[in-house]
């Protein structure tokens, strides 16, 4: 592995793709902040220069490694470099990790350069340096398909559902139901209380120090645009007054109250109390976050790093699968291609949830969809830019899951494959 | 006791399309041995099968039918590929890497342990004549100078089976001479080699014995002794031999 490794190391640094990589650093950190145009406001710059500096480096690192990645294999074989290779008494699985540990190295050696220029130099809309970062805690609700389990149950139980419901496929009455359940609104009618559970347990540290929080909040009215809402907000032993905004998305500082009775501090409830003279909608899955400070910027954009190179990770073993399989044009085709679908079908599945008036090609589609955004969930759903951008404190816990699938399972699979696909295609298909 | 490093029986390989059809014969039941301490030349015209039996040999390509023992091991056992060292009809080295890096990348890949990597490729470097140029990258050297790289390469982990295709392939009278007495010394020194070639008073210096193939199947062999003794024109004689058999 370890001569395999300086190989690949010497062929990336002398071939010049890490000078090339340092030097789209260098311009992307210099030249694309002139062009950066945001709302205005202070954090909508920050997130708008995240999103095109070390964003725009994120994407040319992962494209730019998986496209390495696509020629390790297929160039020593193309120049019969590679039988030279496996003749030698070493493991075709030491030469693959070689090759993927090499281009890991190039990779986390541009982040690391990335992220010190983004310390270095700032955006100039961060005066008084770089915010914070935040914890985001969401409702604690049962899943989503759980829910819809139940309403399924009792729907078929009921009489009165119309027998094309009882008959339609469990599974497509299943996925309607998840993306009902987590799209459902509450309606808050004036004068009315309404509370969402949210087990505290993760902020308790936080409440006991008095740290302050902040509700994260999207109000939607229900006959009118942007009417004005007005209410009273409690958690646990936090309070806050909503008045007149006309605002949707709204982050209200939460104020620890003097005097709460235990019992409802026990409660750990979100309560919302509507003193306006609209119904309020909101949806608890989707509009509702509690804030809390985490760490400093710095941290989450080491955090943020890491995801990117697991990322990177993952698709240089991806990268090598394919060198090792096809010849270097179609494995790099295929990898874009790949990439590009990996990208796009989240939001596909997204766009589509109901597939019950679609018709039979596009209920294919759709579970082709599906089972591409599963298998794929692990390169399309982390958002490490998106988390920095928006100042949402990316989790260990998490960031941990991430490594151990993309560093260390997926890796290991798609390199043994790597090796065993080398060790029985040596050789050019014309030799 | 079995002293043939190589033993080759009834080998067959027929190359297949995506589909699985035949699409070419190469081999059509050979056999052959190879016995410790031979300089054994595999002669044959273009497309008679040369390259395809020492790519099998190698573990690189897997036989159809038929039975290839090195070592007494299958050529894909590790134990027996570390016993065996490979020189391509082409030196294809890393261009990037220099002299010695790729000797030692090699060795590494050989599995010797670093201190023992170092001293054997200064060594050999040294031995090949290439020590003042040990530093400058393999891609710009002459492909004599290549040549010798990749012998060092090959010899890096002290095999007992050297596997040269086509050896003398492409370089000057000079560079020839300096890999045939190479071969001689390394012969002398009791390693067992496999050398393919089209250069036939080359293969008459240094082999001992010699099989000659053709479209796929062993047409003649024999020790170079026996055939030089039997020759009307000793200075000749393989090529003699060589037109006689293929033309049979």
């Amino acid at each position: 592995m370890r001569h395999s490794f300086h190989l690949a190391l010497c062929a990336l640094v002398r071939g010049r793709v890490l000078a090339l990589l340092l030097a789209a650093v260098a311009l992307v950190h210099w030249l694309l902040p002139d062009f950066v145009r945001s709302d205005g406001t202070a954090a909508g710059a920050l997130e708008m220069w995240v999103r095109a500096v070390p964003g725009v480096v994120d994407v040319i690192v992962l494209l730019v490694v998986l496209v390495v990645a696509c020629g390790l294999f297929a160039r020593e074989r193309e120049e019969k470099r590679l039988a030279l290779t496996l003749v030698r008494p070493a493991h075709a699985l030491g030469v693959a990790y070689g090759k993927w540990l090499a281009l890991i190295a190039v990779a986390a050696v541009v982040l690391l350069c990335s992220s010190a220029l983004t310390l270095l130099f700032p955006p100039a809309s961060a005066v008084s340096g770089l915010p914070p970062c935040r914890h985001h805690y969401e409702p604690k609700m049962p899943p989503a398909a759980d829910v819809a389990g139940h309403l399924l149950e009792s729907y078929l139980a009921d009489p009165k559902t119309p027998e094309a419901v009882k008959k339609a496929s469990r599974s497509a009455v299943l996925t309607l139901l998840t993306t009902k359940e987590i799209d459902r609104y509450d309606v808050v009618k004036p004068g009315a209380t309404m509370m969402w559970p949210y087990g505290l347990e993760a902020l308790q540290e936080k409440i006991t120090a008095g740290e302050p929080l902040a509700l994260g909040v999207r109000f939607s009215t229900q006959f009118e645009m942007r009417a004005p809402v007005a209410g009273k907000l409690r958690l646990g032993p936090y309070t806050a007054v909503v008045s007149n905004t006309t605002q949707s998305v709204l982050e209200i500082p939460l104020k620890k109250a003097d005097a709460i009775s235990p019992e409802k501090d026990s409660q750990l409830d979100l309560v919302f109390d509507n003193t306006g003279k609209t119904a309020v909608m909101v949806r608890p899955r989707r509009d509702l976050v509690v804030l809390a400070r985490a760490d400093s910027f710095a941290w989450n954009l080491l955090r943020a790093q890491l995801e990117v190179l697991a990322l990177a990770a993952l698709l240089s073993a991806y990268g090598l699968f394919l060198s090792a399989s096809l010849s270097r044009p179609v494995a790099v085709f295929t990898a874009l291609v790949t990439f590009l679908i990996v990208l796009m079908v989240p939001s596909v599945v997204a766009q589509f949830p109901d597939e019950f008036n679609a018709e039979f090609a596009d209920r294919i589609g759709l579970a082709l969809s599906r089972a591409v955004s599963t298998v794929t969930s692990s390169v399309s759903a982390p958002s490490p830019v998106a988390d920095l951008a928006t100042g949402k404190a990316i989790e260990w816990p998490e960031l941990g899951r991430l490594l151990l699938g993309n560093v260390f399972v997926f890796p290991f699979v798609l390199l043994s494959l790597a090796a065993f696909v080398a060790r029985r295609k040596a050789l050019p298909d014309m030799d | 006791m079995n002293d043939n490093i190589i033993e080759i029986t009834g080998l067959v390989k027929t190359f297949r399309d995506f589909w699985f059809r035949p699409l070419a014969a190469a081999l059509k039941g050979i056999d052959l041995q190879v016995a410790k301490g031979d300089v054994f030349g595999l002669l044959g015209p273009n497309g008679s099968g040369k390259s395809t039996t020492i790519k099998i040999v190698l573990g690189l390509l897997k036989p159809t039918a038929g039975k290839v023992s090195l070592f007494g091991l299958p050529p894909r056992d590790r134990r027996a590929r570390a016993r065996l060292g490979y020189l391509p009809e082409l030196s294809y080295l890393h261009p990037f890497l220099t002299a010695r890096e790729t000797v030692r990348y090699y060795a590494g890949l050989s599995g010797l342990d670093r201190r023992t990597a170092h001293v054997r490729t200064d060594q050999l470097l040294e031995q090949m004549g290439l020590a003042a140029n040990s530093n400058r990258a393999v891609g710009g050297f002459s492909k004599g100078m290549a040549r010798k790289v990749a012998f060092a390469a090959a010899l890096v982990a002290k095999p007992e089976l050297l596997v040269l295709d086509e050896p003398t392939s492409g370089l000057d009278p000079l560079a020839t001479r300096d890999v045939k007495e190479l071969i001689r010394s390394l012969a002398a020194d009791g390693m067992t080699v496999l050398v393919t070639s089209h250069q036939l008073f080359d293969m008459q210096d240094v082999c001992s014995r010699v099989t000659i193939l053709s479209q796929g199947q062993v047409v003649g062999g024999g020790t170079v002794a026996d055939i030089v003794a039997k020759s009307a024109d000793p200075r000749h004689a393989l090529e003699d031999y060589f037109a006689a058999s293929v033309q049979a």
